[in-house]
C-alpha cells in the first residue's frame, strides 16, 4: 500500500514537471499581432521570458536599430499582454520550459536567437543558409519553419529557403 | 444598388479626407515652422523619398528600401525581409486611412532613414509625392 502511494505520488511528480503540450501557445491578441507583427512574425510571446520582454519593450526607440515606438495606450496594451503569456507561465509547454530552463539564474535575454537553447538548435545550419537573402537572420523564424505560426517549431516542418528539407 | 454606390461614394470621400485633413494639418505647422510657407512640393517629396542616408542601423538606406521604385507593388522589407504591401493609396485602400497609423509610420520611418524625425514641411512634400505617385 505505502509502495503504492510512494509510486503515485512519483508518477505525479514526473507528470507534473513534463510538458503536456508540444511547441508554444500562439498569439491571440489582435492589437499585438498587429503592431508587433508589422516588420516581422509576431513571435509568440511564450518564446521569452517576462523580464527579457520588458527590457525589449523598454527600448522600443531602439530596437534592434529600428524605430518601433508605440503610442502609449498600445505600448501599455502590449506590455500587459506580453507579460501575462510570458514563457516562464506556461512551462507546461515543451519551448517555453526548454527556453527558459537554458537561460543562466538572473540572465535577462536580448532576443529569442540569442538564448542557449536557441543558440544549441542553430549550431548546425550553414551560416550562408542563414544570411541568404530569403532569411537574413535566425529572427526570421517563419522562412524555415512553416508552422511558426501555430507555435509548432518540430523538425519534420522545416524547409530552408534553396536547401530543402532538414535531415539531420 | 444606389445604396451600395452611396456607400462607396461615402468610403471613397472618407478616407481621402484623411490625408486631405492630415495635410490641412500639416499646412498649419509649417507655417508656424516658416511663415513663409508656400505649399508642399512634389519634386522635394521624390527627393526625400528616393534619397539614400546613412540611417539609424549605420546601413545606407532610403525610403525605397523598403517601399520600392513602384509604389503600386508590393515590396520586401530591407532589414527583415517580411513583405510590404503597396504605399500607393490608388493601389492599397487601406493607405492613409488613419491619422495615427500614418504619423506612427513617419515618425519611426524618418528615423530610420533620417535619424530624426521630418518637419512638417517634409511629411507633406512627402505624402504628396507618396499619394501623386
Ligand atoms: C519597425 C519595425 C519593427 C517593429 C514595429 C517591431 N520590430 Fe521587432 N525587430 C525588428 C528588427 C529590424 C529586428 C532585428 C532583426 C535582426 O536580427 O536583424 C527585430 C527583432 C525582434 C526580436 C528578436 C528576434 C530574435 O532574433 O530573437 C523580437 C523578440 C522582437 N523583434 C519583438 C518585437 C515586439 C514584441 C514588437 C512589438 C512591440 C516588435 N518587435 C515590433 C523590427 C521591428
Ligand atoms: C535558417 C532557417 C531557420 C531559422 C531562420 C530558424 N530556424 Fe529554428 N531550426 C532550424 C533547423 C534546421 C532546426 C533543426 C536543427 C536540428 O535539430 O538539427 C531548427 C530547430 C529549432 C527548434 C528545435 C526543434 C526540435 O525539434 O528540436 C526550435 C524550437 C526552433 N528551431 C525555433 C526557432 C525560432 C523560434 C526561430 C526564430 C526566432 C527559428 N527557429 C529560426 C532552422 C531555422
Ligand atoms: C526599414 C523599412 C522601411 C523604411 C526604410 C521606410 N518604411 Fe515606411 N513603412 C515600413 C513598414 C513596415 C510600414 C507598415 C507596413 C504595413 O502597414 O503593412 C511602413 C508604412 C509607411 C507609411 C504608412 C502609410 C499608411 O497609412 O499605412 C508611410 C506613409 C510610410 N511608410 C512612409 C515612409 C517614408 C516617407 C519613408 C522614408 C523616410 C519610409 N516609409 C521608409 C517600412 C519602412
Amino acid at each position: 500500500m505505502k509502495l503504492l502511494i510512494l509510486l503515485a505520488a512519483l508518477a505525479s511528480v514526473v507528470l507534473a514537471s513534463s510538458y503536456d503540450k508540444k511547441g508554444v501557445a500562439v498569439a491571440t491578441d489582435k492589437l499585438y499581432i498587429k503592431e508587433c507583427g508589422a516588420c516581422h512574425f509576431a513571435y509568440q510571446p511564450g518564446l521569452l521570458p517576462a523580464n527579457a520582454w520588458q527590457k525589449m519593450m523598454s527600448n522600443l526607440e531602439n530596437h534592434f536599430g529600428s524605430d518601433a515606438s508605440l503610442a502609449k495606450e498600445d505600448f501599455d496594451s502590449i506590455s500587459k499582454y506580453l507579460n501575462k503569456n510570458s514563457a516562464e507561465k506556461f512551462m507546461n509547454y515543451k519551448r517555453s520550459a526548454r527556453i527558459v530552463n537554458s537561460l543562466r539564474v538572473g540572465e535577462v535575454a536580448d532576443s529569442i536567437s540569442k538564448t542557449p537553447y536557441m543558440i544549441e538548435k542553430h549550431k548546425k545550419i550553414r551560416e550562408d543558409l542563414i544570411t541568404q537573402e530569403e532569411v537574413k537572420g535566425i529572427f526570421n523564424c517563419t522562412a524555415c519553419h512553416t508552422t511558426a505560426q501555430k507555435g509548432i517549431y518540430s523538425e519534420k516542418d522545416i524547409m530552408i529557403p534553396n536547401f530543402g528539407r532538414w535531415e539531420d | 444598388m444606389k445604396l451600395i454606390f452611396a456607400l462607396l461614394l461615402f468610403l471613397t470621400i472618407s478616407s481621402a479626407s484623411v490625408v486631405d485633413e492630415y495635410l490641412n494639418t500639416l499646412t498649419k505647422e509649417a507655417k508656424i515652422e516658416n511663415p513663409s510657407f508656400s505649399g508642399f512640393d512634389l519634386k522635394k517629396g521624390e527627393e526625400i523619398f528616393t534619397s539614400k542616408h546613412i540611417g539609424k542601423k549605420g546601413k545606407e538606406v532610403s525610403c525605397v528600401s523598403c517601399h520600392g521604385d513602384d509604389l503600386s507593388k508590393t515590396s520586401k522589407n530591407f532589414f527583415t525581409a517580411k513583405e510590404i504591401e503597396p504605399l500607393s493609396p490608388t493601389a492599397n485602400s487601406q493607405r492613409f486611412s488613419e491619422v495615427k497609423t500614418i504619423e506612427k509610420w513617419l515618425r519611426r520611418n524618418f528615423n530610420d532613414v533620417y535619424n530624426r524625425e521630418g518637419t512638417a514641411q517634409e511629411k507633406g512634400d512627402v505624402i504628396t509625392y507618396i499619394i501623386n505617385k
